[in-house]
């Protein structure tokens, strides 16, 4: 017997004002004339009431892009679901905050880049940093939980003490301390955002010290990088297990970058119905439980708890979905991620000077990473 | 941060509301969900920001009468501590 899943992912659109260097979005982005129209997303979330859903998680891109979005989270939250928007808050004014808040939207996530203005126009590719700070303020005076999130990589892992007390400003109620994790952009930049076993180790106690000072105030989430640890992240719960992702086109994927896994295909909301395609459809029961399993993972006592891993590392590190993912410790294949650990390690991390103009320091840039760039 | 005392009046923090069906009632917060039962459904029913803490603690010893107070009382104290850790409720 499957449960049901528990939330659902609405992936609006692929188009963003920033152009993060850490974005784990597909290279392949899906163009505007493939978004599903508003009536699409409101059946979708009608059908994940039912199902039994509690979340709807709004993410992108940037959801703001959309001009209904007001629709769509009234039309999420008018089906029970919990409403949730990730997002830059490029797009948000004060008007359009409370218009979102009137229609039921109950938690916002900020991404900060970092605490400084440059560094954090230049990761983002886009300055942005100043807009988010004022909106931060005009968010604590709605009645909406408020979450900064704070990606950390090698380029800002250094002055993680400067970000935390910045972020403590902003006075929201959660932060989410995340380390890149590398799929879409992120892998193409992996070398440049990977941090050294230095920076995670006093990363880790910063963020120790601060959860103690903040407790009851300000709650701590951080998730560790998966190449450090010793076995993998249990990667969206499980296969199927618990989450279903909508793509902007329509399609229902069960994690953010199974559409790069070779010789399978999606269906559409546009087609099938979620339960149907939760309950029935290949795609869903492909990696579902244990059967599909190779050794090590098939003996292994830790199946349940990480379910062998995330698939799409496994093909994008080791050129197959089916192994153990490399970045356990037990993996065939761990010498892929020892690998770009031992070079990562093999330089100290000197945060790479931002000087210049925003667009000679972005130009400047070409060398290091590549900015995510928008659909057609 | 430390325990309720007698006049906290203890409340789902912003972002948290009650959710789930007749008999399953889960607490939706941004990241999750809770499903509570027993106990904990009677203690977090109550938490309306409107009872205090020490009204809370004497409905509920009424309830199980036999249970030593001061054991009710340190129980719900650490459960309510915990929920405000996790941003879930607020006193």
């Amino acid at each position: 017997m499957i449960s049901n899943p528990l939330a659902l992912i609405a992936e609006v659109t692929h188009r963003c004002p920033l152009h993060c260097v850490y974005c784990s979005n597909p290279l392949q982005l899906a163009g505007t004339e493939w978004e599903l129209p508003t009536a699409e997303w409101t059946r979708v979330f009608e059908q994940a009431g039912k199902l039994g859903m509690l979340h709807a998680h709004f993410t992108g891109g940037e959801p703001l892009a959309r001009t209904d979005l007001v629709e769509l989270i009234a039309a999420a939250r008018g089906a029970g679901l919990y409403t949730n928007l990730i997002t830059s808050g490029v797009g948000l004014n004060e008007a359009r905050l409370q218009a979102l808040v009137d229609a039921g939207l109950e938690h916002i996530q900020i991404s900060f880049q970092d605490s400084r203005e440059e560094a954090a126009n230049w990761i983002a590719g886009a300055k942005a940093h100043a807009h988010k700070v004022e909106l931060s303020r005009a968010i604590k005076q709605q009645k909406v939980a408020f979450t900064v999130n704070l990606v950390v990589h090698r380029q800002n892992l250094d002055h993680l003490e400067e970000m935390i007390a910045f972020i403590e400003q902003l006075n929201p109620e959660r932060v989410e301390i995340a380390n890149a994790q590398y799929y879409g952009w992120a892998l193409e930049n992996r070398a440049a955002l990977m941090p050294t076993r230095a920076q995670l180790e006093n990363a880790v106690a910063t963020i120790a010290e601060a959860e103690k000072r903040l407790a009851g105030r300000m709650r701590i989430d951080s998730v560790v990088p998966d190449y450090y640890a010793k076995y993998p992240k249990a990667c969206m719960g499980g296969w199927g297990r618990r989450l279903m992702l909508i793509n902007p086109s329509g399609k229902a994927l069960p994690c953010h970058a199974a559409e790069v896994l070779p010789g399978m295909s999606f269906e559409n909301v546009r087609e099938k119905s979620l339960e149907w395609i939760w309950r029935e459809s290949d795609s869903f029961q492909r990696f579902r439980g244990e059967e599909w399993m190779a050794e090590p993972c098939r003996s292994c006592e830790r199946r349940t708890e990480d379910f062998g891993g995330c698939r799409c590392q496994a093909f994008l590190l080791a050129g197959d979905a089916q192994v153990t993912d490399p970045a356990c410790s037990l993996a065939p294949r761990h010498e892929r991620v020892q690998a770009a650990v031992e070079a990562a390690n093999s330089q100290a991390a000197v945060a790479t000077p931002v000087q210049g103009t925003f667009v000679q320091v972005q130009k400047l840039s070409g060398d290091l990473w590549k900015y995510r760039t928008n659909p057609e | 941060m430390a325990l309720p005392t007698d006049a906290s009046q203890p409340r789902l923090a912003a972002g948290c509301r009650w959710g789930g069906t007749g008999e399953e009632r889960v607490i939706l917060f941004p990241e999750g969900a809770i499903k509570l039962q027993g106990t904990g459904l009677q203690v977090l029913e109550r938490c309306d920001g409107t009872r205090t803490f020490g009204e809370i603690i004497s409905e509920l010893q009424k309830e199980f009468g036999k249970t030593d107070p001061e054991k009710i009382r340190g129980d719900i104290g650490m459960f309510l501590e915990q929920l405000q850790r996790k941003r879930i409720v607020d006193y």
